[in-house]
């Protein structure tokens, strides 16, 4: 395992970039990750461990005009508190009551959550439901330089992304939804959080005289990344928004999932969940959607 | 073979303190090994179970999972930290008068979750104790007179 | 001048059933209690152990030369250096293993300046194996061809027993209804908060002192030192605070000798002390049996017999898991009024880790199957259930089968209150017409009892305590007692019950029971017996303290000894409570009158049983106690999940002593054994264990607990002090069967194999539709058609 020979905690998103321009370097915040992985040796240390938590202007949370920027220091707490959130994204809100235990939300990052890369994302399926993107940053010929990604393709498998070794996720951001837009999301499991996701599912759209528009559905646990719910979309897109759609929309999830195998549950078992949560989140987007 | 080490200094306890520590240590091992605070506890080393519960800047965390470089500049309570003077913060009487503690050793982390829930909120009811709490393992009492003793703090602060 | 002085005086009071703080619960509350987990002591080592990752292996070499010239390593050990130190129950392990047969052999160990040190010395051991095939269900361990795990017990057989009582074929054919199960119950653990931790430190003497976790002192030096070639004589056992315990800390485990054998090698005090990956592929196991189960009725209700084929997965090596048949058996034989039995209980050793005492001690699993016949009798037989408890239900004087005398029998009662206070007939009855819809969301509610011990067991030589107990000059008392304190509360109950007959403040008195050089004999905290044997000893104790200062009170104040009574800290006249001396004052003219007089007393309390004999006949324990809960749940018939919602629990527990500490042992059981019921289950693999963390092995947390409501029957008990009898497993016992039965109420469908969890009950739920062509789940059904 390879030995940390250097250390830095830097102020500013330069410095931090710059410091990772080789991409030998490990970035460390919260630790919730980070420490399990390291220290089940399922991960080793690059020979620079960066501090990131003290880079200034990168925990707010932010609308100007209508796109909203959640810095990626934001914990998955100060999503959870967040009035504005609440207001123009309450299902970010729902998402993060379920993650995890109150210690864990209080010290989890969004920028950590999005880059572990996780196939049961709780953070992740809202964030798709949403359309956000990315940004990540890096210090490319002489100069801080950004790009943007969209979420639903900067995962490549589990524990995999797009971004590269030099590069430091920023913000996750979204435009704000339409007038009208509801979208809910739900997790398996007897346990209210506390709980690695066996299935964890949203589904969202602007629901208008009783049809869903825009319809946005995502799946987290049942593929090697969180995924967008594809045929769920199609499925239920310009439809009128009923038991019988709604049957179709399950049939669709179960489709649209992968589901393995694993110490948690069987591939069976989540196929079922899906197309239950499914029904479960969208019965709630119809309660709450007029 | 030497592991990298930087000197942090930060508020413990309303203290200010200096130390020396290995980049890659966590916060609940320099408590433990290097600042003698036994009273955080190991019991899973995966943020699972909630007994190295601290606070840090106020929000509790696990220590376990919370790298002790990170302290740096920061205020950092834990249990040994929560009384004043020479009686027991109120939620330690609260969990020795319900008889909210067996073998003792999920207390601290438990005490510590539960005194920062009634502080965030003060009108908790049974049930959001129950969610605050989800975090911190039990094995011995089932929650029913720890749930006893934080209702009774916050019945007491009304 | 007549000036009269008002005399003072103090009224009566009983602290028996009142609730005591619990002495250690201040300095926890604070973290200043140092656990063994927290100790050091100067010049201490490190110790580490190398498992074999493997189920079933010959160890070919170890190679230790690379491990052993790391700077920080003091020495490293393996199996040649314990060659011929056997110790366990059969004598079949070893500290260090020469042959591996579970994957958490320890293969070698290191002592080092530290931990990281230590752990990357073991990262340098190279160990050569040859792996062989393994055994991982009983079933395949007594097949004729299966490969031998240990040499001298031919077959893969452990132990083995039977009891009989009564013609079996002719209470089958007087039997109206016979149900007839295979129950099968799954590998679960302790998960103490403390891990497993052991400090060994020699004297230059050659004497050991081991700081340990043991909850079974002075039996332990016994079980200990065949590990190290030493005279039990020679060691002594400290036990400081403990994170949890449960019965985990009933034997001797190789950590243990390693730590002591590490010590002695190295000549510094050496600690060993598990991570929690370590402990959840370590600790000792709860013990799994496949139960063929059958009871019999008439149509009448009255049952005709009980038969039981237990057959256990012994795992590696024998430790207390393949000796609860012992317990089996009473409640086979002693569950209801049964007047025919018949039993049989192999265990077969396996390539899986091996079981330890868990609470509840073989009597979990068996309950479960127990409990849930009677419930598909009560099903089946055309009366009301609780009528059909009742009928069965034994009364105060009955004997068992294996001649248990149920001096004071409160079953009847226990049942009666519960139902009445759960409203479970209608309950039942209403739930019950809802099986044939398609509703989601199920209600369900279910009964179950049990029997256990409530005043020692008495399965060795001895099921007794010791007690030591002075008073000093300020009246401040100390209590040294065998019995051991594991979380469990018996250092309440011990100050509640001396401060009783001594009349001090439960704050004036001192429990030291944590050197075995210091405290005398106990037999270990197991079969609920601690508030029994511990508090009739120190009560018996206290009594004879008590006799001695009224005896000096007396000749100081003329006033005869039976006229004066002990109140708040003085002498008092027992009539009016006029104060007669202040008790220190008295001490101590005890003690400087010429011829001194200090109060030092001792006591052994031997309960009144029978010896668990080989024919297994006897009335092994000097009380037994009934526990009834009944369990209301909600089922997701969709996705499997159950909510417990409330759990309403009637115990006999004789007398209430420490009402806080009765309550919260009881809170406590319950919820160890919802995890048994719903999410715990070692997923074990070819031997390995694929979730050993809480992250995916799930004990109950806060929001899953039910609501709870206890009551406690208190009829007395003529053995147990002030009448009480021990209650701390039967919590345990009764919730799972409670549970299964709710669920079987609110779905027509049986569950023989817990833990209930969503995915198992899911399958169940579809198969049962499959088969019965009910409607329950048709969505799912559908689905997975």
């Amino acid at each position: 395992m390879q030995e940390v020979s250097h250390y830095l905690a830097p102020h500013h998103l330069d410095d931090a970039v710059r410091a990772m321009a080789d991409g030998d370097v490990t970035v460390l915040c919260g630790g919730t990750d980070l420490a399990p992985q390291t220290g089940a040796h399922q991960k080793d240390y690059a020979s620079t461990l960066m501090n990131i938590r003290r880079i200034e202007g990168l925990e707010e949370i932010t609308l100007v005009g209508d796109t909203c920027r959640i810095g990626a220091l934001s914990t998955v707490t100060d999503i959870g508190n967040s009035l504005l959130l609440q207001d123009i994204a309450p299902v970010l809100v729902e998402a993060a009551d379920r993650f995890a235990s109150d210690q864990i939300r209080n010290a989890a990052s969004i920028g950590g959550n999005i880059c572990n890369a996780s196939p049961s994302g709780d953070m992740i399926i809202p964030l798709l439901l949403l359309d956000a993107s990315v940004e990540l940053a890096s210090w490319t010929d002489a100069a801080l330089r950004t790009r943007s990604v969209a979420l639903h393709v900067f995962f490549t498998g589990p524990g995999k992304s797009v971004r590269q070794d030099n590069e430091l996720l920023t913000a996750v951001s979204f435009t704000r939804p339409a007038a009208g837009f509801v979208a809910h999301f739900h997790k398996s499991g007897p346990r209210p959080a506390l709980e690695i996701a066996t299935v964890s599912l949203g589904v969202g759209g602007v629901l208008e005289d009783g049809v869903l528009n825009n319809v946005r559905a995502a799946m987290g646990a049942v593929a090697p990344t969180p995924i967008r719910a594809r045929g769920v979309e199609t499925a239920l897109e310009g439809r009128p928004l009923d038991a019988g759609n709604i049957k179709a929309a399950a049939e669709s999830a179960s489709i649209d999932a992968a589901p393995i195998d694993d110490v948690r549950a069987s591939a069976w078992y989540r196929d079922h969940l899906v197309r239950v949560l499914t029904e479960d989140v969208l019965n709630d987007v119809l309660a709450n959607g007029n | 073979m030497m592991s990298l080490q930087t000197e942090i200094s930060f508020e413990l306890n309303g203290r200010p303190v200096t130390v020396t520590v290995p980049v890659t240590m966590k916060t609940l091992t320099m408590l433990r090994d290097m600042l003698d605070l036994t009273g955080t506890k190991y019991a899973c080393g995966e943020g699972e179970c909630g007994a190295c519960t601290i606070r840090l800047d106020g929000k509790t965390i696990n220590s376990c999972l919370m790298y002790a470089v990170d302290c740096d500049g920061r205020k950092v309570v834990t249990i040994e930290g929560l009384k004043s003077g020479k009686h027991l913060h109120p939620m330690q009487q609260a969990f020795v008068d319900n008889g909210a503690i067996q073998c003792g050793f999920c207390t601290p982390g438990m005490i510590m979750q539960a005194d920062y829930l009634v502080e965030d909120n003060p009108e908790l009811s049974r049930e959001q104790i129950r969610r605050g709490l989800e975090g911190n393992i039990c094995r011995c009492t089932g929650y029913t007179k720890v749930l006893d003793a934080v209702t009774s703090v916050v019945e007491s602060s009304e | 001048m007549n000036g009269k002085t008002t005399i003072a005086c103090i009224e009566k009071t009983t602290l028996i059933g009142q609730r005591v703080r619990k002495p250690d619960a201040a300095d926890k509350s604070t973290g200043k209690t140092r656990y063994i987990n927290d100790l050091i002591l100067p010049q201490m080592l490190y110790g580490k152990v190398l498992h074999a990752g493997r189920p079933h292996a010959n160890i070919v070499s170890v190679d230790t030369t690379a491990a052993e010239n790391l700077p920080g390593v003091h020495c490293v050990l393996t199996g040649k250096d314990v060659a011929g130190l056997k110790f366990g129950f059969v004598r079949d392990n070893v500290a260090l293993k020469d042959k591996v047969r579970c994957e958490h052999d320890e293969v070698a160990a290191v002592a080092a300046e530290s931990e990281e040190i230590a752990e990357q010395a073991l990262g340098l051991i190279r160990v050569e194996y040859q792996d062989l095939p393994g055994i991982f269900s009983p079933e395949d361990g007594r097949k004729e061809d299966a490969p031998l795990i240990h040499d001298g017990f031919p077959g893969n057989k452990s132990l083995h027993f039977e009891f009989r009582h009564g013609d079996l074929a002719a209470a089958e054919a007087e039997s109206d209804i016979i149900v007839d199960n295979v129950f099968r119950t799954h590998h679960v653990t302790h998960c103490c908060m403390g891990t497993s931790c052991a400090i060994a430190d020699f004297d230059n003497n050659g004497k050991l002192t081991i700081y340990s976790q043991t909850q079974y002192p002075y039996n332990y030096k016994m079980d200990l030192a065949p590990a190290l070639g030493m005279h039990p004589g020679d060691i002594r056992v400290i036990q400081p605070p403990v994170g949890g315990a449960f019965g985990s800390k009933l034997d001797v485990y190789p950590y243990e000798p390693i730590a002591a054998l590490l010590a002695r090698k190295t000549g510094h005090p050496v600690k060993v002390a598990y991570t929690r990956e370590e402990e959840f592929r370590s600790a000792p196991t709860r013990q799994p049996a496949v139960i063929h189960m059958r009871t019999g009725c008439k149509k009448d209700g009255t049952l005709t017999f009980r038969s039981a084929d237990v057959l256990l997965d012994n795992g590696a090596y024998t430790s207390w898991g393949p000796t609860i048949p012992v317990v089996m058996m009473r409640t086979v034989s002693g569950h209801y009024r049964v007047p025919v039995i018949d039993f049989n209980a192999q265990a077969i050793y396996t390539n899986n880790p091996y079981a330890g005492s868990f609470r509840g001690y073989g009597n979990v699993q068996t309950t479960f199957a127990t409990a849930q016949q009677m419930d598909m009798l009560a099903d089946r037989l055309d009366m009301d259930p609780i009528e059909f408890h009742l009928k069965n239900a034994q009364k105060s004087g009955e004997r068992t089968p294996q001649e248990a005398l149920l001096r004071e029998c409160a079953l009847d009662k226990c049942l009666t209150i519960a139902a009445v206070a759960s409203d479970y007939v209608n309950k039942r009855r209403q739930f019950s017409l809802l099986r044939g819809t398609d509703i989601r969301y199920r209600k369900g509610i279910g009964l179950a009892s049990s029997i256990h011990n409530a005043g020692g067991a008495k399965i060795h030589k001895s099921d007794g305590c010791g007690t030591m107990l002075k008073v000093d000059d300020y009246a401040r008392v100390t209590v040294i007692t065998g019995a051991s304190e594991i979380g469990q509360g018996i250092d309440a109950v011990i100050s509640l019950i001396v401060a009783e007959e001594l009349g001090v403040p439960v704050e004036h008195i001192n429990i030291m029971n944590n050197d075995s050089d210091l405290a005398p004999w106990d037999v270990g905290v197991h079969a609920s017996r601690t508030t029994f044997i511990a508090g009739e000893g120190a009560r018996r104790a206290a009594i004879k303290a008590r006799e001695q200062i009224l005896d000096a009170a007396s000749g100081f104040s003329g006033i005869p000894a039976a006229e004066l009574d002990l109140r708040g800290g003085f002498v008092t006249r027992d009539d009016d409570g006029s104060i007669v001396f202040k008790l220190e004052k008295l001490l101590r003219k005890m003690h400087f009158q010429p011829e001194p007089e200090l109060v030092m007393v001792t006591d052994y309390y031997e309960p009144k049983s029978e010896p668990e004999g080989a024919n297994h006949i006897s009335d092994m324990s000097a009380a037994y106690a009934h526990a009834v809960h009944i369990a209301e749940i909600t089922v997701d018939t969709w996705t499997g999940e159950i909510r417990v919602d409330k759990v309403t629990s009637a115990q006999d527990v004789g007398r209430i002593i420490n009402r806080a500490g009765l309550e919260a042992q009881v809170e406590g059981g319950i919820a160890i054994g919802l995890g048994f019921a719903l999410s715990e289950d070692m997923q074990l693999e070819e031997g390995i264990l694929k979730n050993p963390s809480f992250r995916d092995y799930k004990v109950i947390t806060a929001p899953e607990m039910p609501q709870l409501d206890l009551h406690f029957v208190e009829d007395g008990c003529a053995e147990g002090p002030y009448g009480a009898k021990g209650a701390s497993e039967l919590p345990t016992i009764v919730i799972a069967p409670a549970v299964a039965n709710a669920f079987c109420n609110a779905t027509g469908v049986r569950i023989l194999n817990p833990p209930l969890s969503p995915e198992k009950v899911l399958r169940a739920l579809i198969q049962f539709r499959e088969k019965e062509g009910g409607t329950v789940n048709s969505r799912a059904a559908a689905a997975a058609s």
